[in-house]
């Protein structure tokens, strides 16, 4: 055909264009589809942006759920510089409303960031400030809802809680210890943004963000607040150097309450010195314990059967010569002949001595190994101290005499009222803490439960049950009167301890204490008090911190639903006491006959008639001299 | 080939592919016509315009017996080169993109460049039907005609607009191949080209790298892979489906030029993979009907303007849709 040559030439251009057109497809499908995760992934960074949107931090709380630590919500100012028309006029009218300087706003208003944070001007802005911002309807000018860390009682519990920075991180106490658990996830407002960096009207993802955890305490609010109460009282009454106190469930080592003073208010920690927020006392503070410790002496020699309480005697002539070394008994003259049970009701330093003696050095420091001192006790708070004890090797007569009575030795508090509730409890050493539970905010649901952790037991129940009998007598009878309640059973042992300053003992400084437990039969509350270098009143234990520990015990008692008892230990009466005695029935009776059963107390009645219907207070309760009982009348 | 014969399919094609173009065109333009213009509208207008006024051409042309552009090929031609001179007077011609390669009337503008296409096609068509015997001569038959194209080439870099320049010239070339020319002619000037290019690289290696690094647009995002990336993150998340019309990210100040060079990329991005078969199958359906009428031309004329106008199409789409996908480097 004439043609031939040029149709099979365009047949072979046909194929050269169909290729290409299947090569082109080919591209389009390779890109669409094997590559199409990678692009797009690509593509959605270049076009989203983020608007962060902070998670609130987790709620602290106390074991019923009261808030100690929670957010408010403030807000904060975020530039988008890219969509900033008028940089100028934005800054100069930001800057007036914030009262900081046009510079500042203009830097952050043209830095070349995507997103930039008004920081730290445009933090926590009031509603009012806010809102005089968002009218001025700038584009690019974006206001975020941020929540800002508030402590609702303030100064409470201040060193445990701890405080949190700018971003709402932990620096301190159970905001540091839990902030894994406190923070949230951020979340963020994700937009499309044009290639100029507008905002475009499609597809905006609300990326939401997550609560952090709510981190529950086994404090008890009411009793911490009675706590930091009586501490306020002691600081305005004797302004000592320092004082804590702390309070424990002994069947658990759960800690009901605990602080110390000096303090801070967590919600203003800026104020204080970093010394003091630091040092969160009742787990920092290491000192010489004194006569408290004649506890863990007590508890191992009965344990031991080294001493019977009740038949062994001792014969106190005010001291006592250990290798050479002259120990003093606290009272001039000394006690004279006591039993044990006296030795320790009167604190007599030489009887523990002998306690100490009749032991050895082995055991002893055994026991006080067991009872947990020389080491942290493992409580779920950061910054507690070790304390310090003898080397074993080093231990002389000496070093076993002054440990028998709570000198030389250097202890925490913590390990005092953990150590001591493990005298008391039944004989068991449990692990301290602080988290009850982490709690999912929404659903209140139990992420995480804490519960007692046994770490051994020290002593039988029997023994235990003979050192709470003892120290219910030193509250009755003893160096503890002050800590007496009527119609509550109380133990407890008081404790001055000396000093010590450039490796001697300090003369008229002292650290009172006293650790009391309530009830003396079944302890619900292990309480512990110190005060350090009390000014205007003589230093002892008993005059001090006994009536501190009475008036929270008193408090606690309501608290815990601990029931009055009629099994108390009566008082022994010193001439200075008041007398108690049992309050007779007199419901029945005939107003005059009421009135002679009733001699010796002041009587108020209500209502006509002449027979006893109703007596305050009931009968068979300990009522003071001259006290007054009510009568109700009815025919 | 009887007169008044219109290729119904070829037409249907054509205003289905014209129309798509023109709704196309306002889905990539609207963001920047309204940005730069404050009015979205502003290049479906033109488009449309250019669409009513090339129905009413085609509708005339059609009428018109295609045997006298054979005789006026000469005249077509004269006043080809005169316009290709007059835009390049300032004043007269208007520079856009970097070329003086418009006329502007009104708010439209026209190319000389494209009128040269056509009546160069019509020139060459002529030349070879005219100078079959000569053709065969390398010297008396195709070196004139080469000189001819050279001018027009010439001319076109002048602006400068390389990208139409070498459709033209590509063209003119395959309309010459399939009139005849020796086979290896073609193999030669092939042949030619592929040692110079080998010449090149061996003399300096780096050449090598610099065509490996325009394939890799990665390489450079910045800078010389700037376009071709911002024209993969329309046509990749664009997958089988598309994000849906006028749902295109990358028109939203991404991809420069989204209505012209790079409206294929966002039609990848708003109809997907599905898109792509449409539009390229329609070209190729266009391209079926050029050859067809091509083949059954009974006069060499007809066989050569019949598939040079349909070869012209193909090539100039075929070239820009493989810049858009990465095929072929963007300069060239």
């Amino acid at each position: 055909m004439f043609f031939t040559t040029t149709h099979k030439r365009i047949n072979f251009l046909f194929v050269v264009i169909f290729i290409f057109i299947v090569a082109i497809i080919a591209k389009v499908f390779y890109i669409q589809v094997f590559q199409y995760k990678k692009l797009n992934t690509l593509a959605e960074n270049l076009w989203s942006r983020n608007l962060p949107v902070t998670a609130d931090r987790g709620r602290i709380l106390d074991r019923n759920g009261n808030v100690l630590a929670t957010n408010i919500t403030t807000t904060s100012l975020v530039l988008i510089p890219n969509q900033i028309e008028d940089k100028e006029r934005v800054s100069k009218d930001i800057a007036e409303i914030l009262g900081v300087s046009y510079e500042a706003i203009y830097e952050h208003a043209s830095k070349r960031s995507s997103i930039e944070r008004v920081h730290p001007e445009g933090r926590g802005l009031s509603y009012e400030v806010a809102e005089k911002i968002n009218n001025l309807n700038y584009d690019g000018v974006y206001l975020l809802k941020e929540s800002k860390r508030h402590y609702p009682y303030d100064t409470v519990l201040s060193h445990t809680l701890g405080y949190v920075g700018i971003d709402n991180q932990g620096l301190s106490g159970i905001e540091l210890k839990y902030d894994k658990e406190l923070t949230g996830t951020n979340g963020a407002i994700k937009y499309f943004s044009d290639g100029k960096g507008n905002r475009l009207k499609l597809n905006e993802v609300y990326d939401e963000p997550i609560s952090g955890l709510d981190v529950s305490l086994t404090i008890d609010i009411d009793i911490q607040l009675a706590i930091e109460n009586e501490l306020d009282n002691v600081v305005s009454k004797y302004n000592p150097d320092g004082a804590l106190i702390i309070a424990m469930d002994p069947n658990n080592a759960e800690i009901l309450g605990m602080a110390s003073r000096p303090t801070f208010n967590s919600n203003e920690y800026q104020l204080a010195t970093e010394e003091v927020i630091n040092r969160n006392l009742p787990i920092w503070m290491t000192y010489e314990p004194g006569s408290t410790f004649k506890i863990i002496t007590l508890a191992s020699s009965l344990e031991e059967k080294t001493i019977n309480l009740f038949e062994d005697r001792y014969y106190d002539g005010g001291g006592i010569t250990v290798e050479g070394a002259r120990i003093k008994c606290w009272k001039a003259g000394g006690h004279g002949d006591e039993s044990f049970l006296q030795v320790v009701e009167n604190s007599c330093n030489p009887g523990f001595v002998v306690m100490g003696q009749k032991l050895g050095k082995e055991r002893l420091f055994k026991y006080i190994d067991n009872f947990g001192f020389g080491k942290k006790t493992g409580v779920d708070l950061n910054g507690e101290s070790t304390g310090i004890m003898f080397d074993l090797d080093k231990v002389g007569p000496v070093e076993l005499a002054t440990t028998s009575f709570g000198q030389g030795i250097s202890v925490t508090p913590i390990q005092q009222v953990t150590g001591v509730s493990a005298a008391i409890n039944g004989g068991i050493l449990y692990k301290p803490y602080i988290v009850k539970r982490l709690l999912e905010p929404e659903t209140k649901a139990t992420i995480l439960e804490n519960t007692k952790q046994e770490v051994r037991r020290v002593i039988s129940e029997e023994t235990s049950s003979l050192v709470r009998h003892t120290l219910e007598s030193v509250v009755a009878n003893g160096t503890g009167k002050n800590a007496y309640i009527e119609n509550f059973r109380v133990g407890g042992k008081t404790g001055t301890a000396q000093k010590v300053n450039n490796g001697k003992y300090m003369v008229g400084n002292y650290i009172v204490s006293f650790i009391g437990f309530m009830p003396a039969d079944n302890p619900q509350i292990v309480l512990y008090v110190a005060i350090d270098n009390p000014k205007g009143i003589t230093q002892y234990g008993g005059t001090v911190s006994a009536p501190i520990a009475k008036n929270i015990l008193k408090e606690a008692a309501g608290i815990l639903n601990i029931p009055e008892s009629k099994d108390a230990m009566p008082r022994e009466y010193t001439w200075l006491d008041t007398k108690y005695n049992l309050l007779p029935d007199v419901t029945g009776m005939s107003k005059e006959e009421a009135v002679k059963t009733l001699k010796g107390y002041k009587i108020e009645t209500n209502g006509d008639g002449d027979k006893v219907i109703y007596q305050e207070p009931e009968a068979n309760t300990y009522v003071a001299d001259g006290g007054i009982v009510r009568l109700m009348l009815n025919n | 080939m009887k007169r008044k014969c219109f290729d119904l399919l070829l037409f249907f094609c054509i205003i289905a592919i014209s129309i798509f173009g023109i709704v196309m065109i306002y889905s990539a333009s609207y963001i920047w016509a309204d940005y730069k213009f404050h009015n979205p509208y502003k290049y479906v207008i033109s488009q449309g315009i250019f669409f009513i006024v090339s129905l009413v051409i085609m509708v005339i042309v059609s009428k018109i017996d295609y045997k006298l552009y054979k005789d006026k090929a000469n005249l077509i031609l004269l006043v080809c080169f005169l316009l290709l001179i007059l835009v390049l007077i300032p004043g007269i011609g208007t520079v856009r993109n970097g070329s003086r390669s418009w006329f502007g009337i009104g708010g439209l503008g026209v190319q000389p460049s494209e009128f040269s296409k056509i009546g160069l096609i019509i020139y060459v068509s002529k030349y070879l039907s005219t100078n079959e015997k000569n053709i065969k001569y390398i010297i008396k038959g195709v070196l004139p005609l080469f000189l001819v194209i050279g001018v027009f080439f010439f001319l076109i870099m002048l602006e400068p607009d390389f990208g139409q320049a070498f459709v033209i010239v590509v063209t003119l070339v395959a309309i010459i191949f399939i009139s005849g020319v020796n086979f290896s002619f073609f193999v030669k000037i092939g042949l030619c080209a592929l040692l110079g290019i080998v010449g090149l690289i061996i003399a300096a290696p780096y050449r090598m790298a610099r065509i490996i690094s325009y394939l890799n647009p990665w390489v450079d995002p910045l800078g010389s892979g700037f376009q071709i990336i911002q024209s993969l993150y329309a046509i990749g998340p664009g997958g089988i489906l598309g994000q849906g019309f006028l749902k295109s990210r990358q028109k939203h100040f991404y991809l420069p030029e989204p209505q012209t060079d790079f409206i294929f990329s966002i039609i990848s991005e708003e109809f997907g993979f599905l898109g792509v078969l449409i539009v390229t199958s329609l070209f190729v359906f266009i391209f079926i009907r050029c050859v067809k009428i091509s083949k059954r031309a009974t006069n060499s004329f007809g066989k050569y303007l019949a598939f040079g106008l349909g070869f012209g199409i193909l090539i100039q789409a075929c070239i820009n849709l493989m810049v858009v996908v990465g095929l072929i480097p963007v300069t060239g």
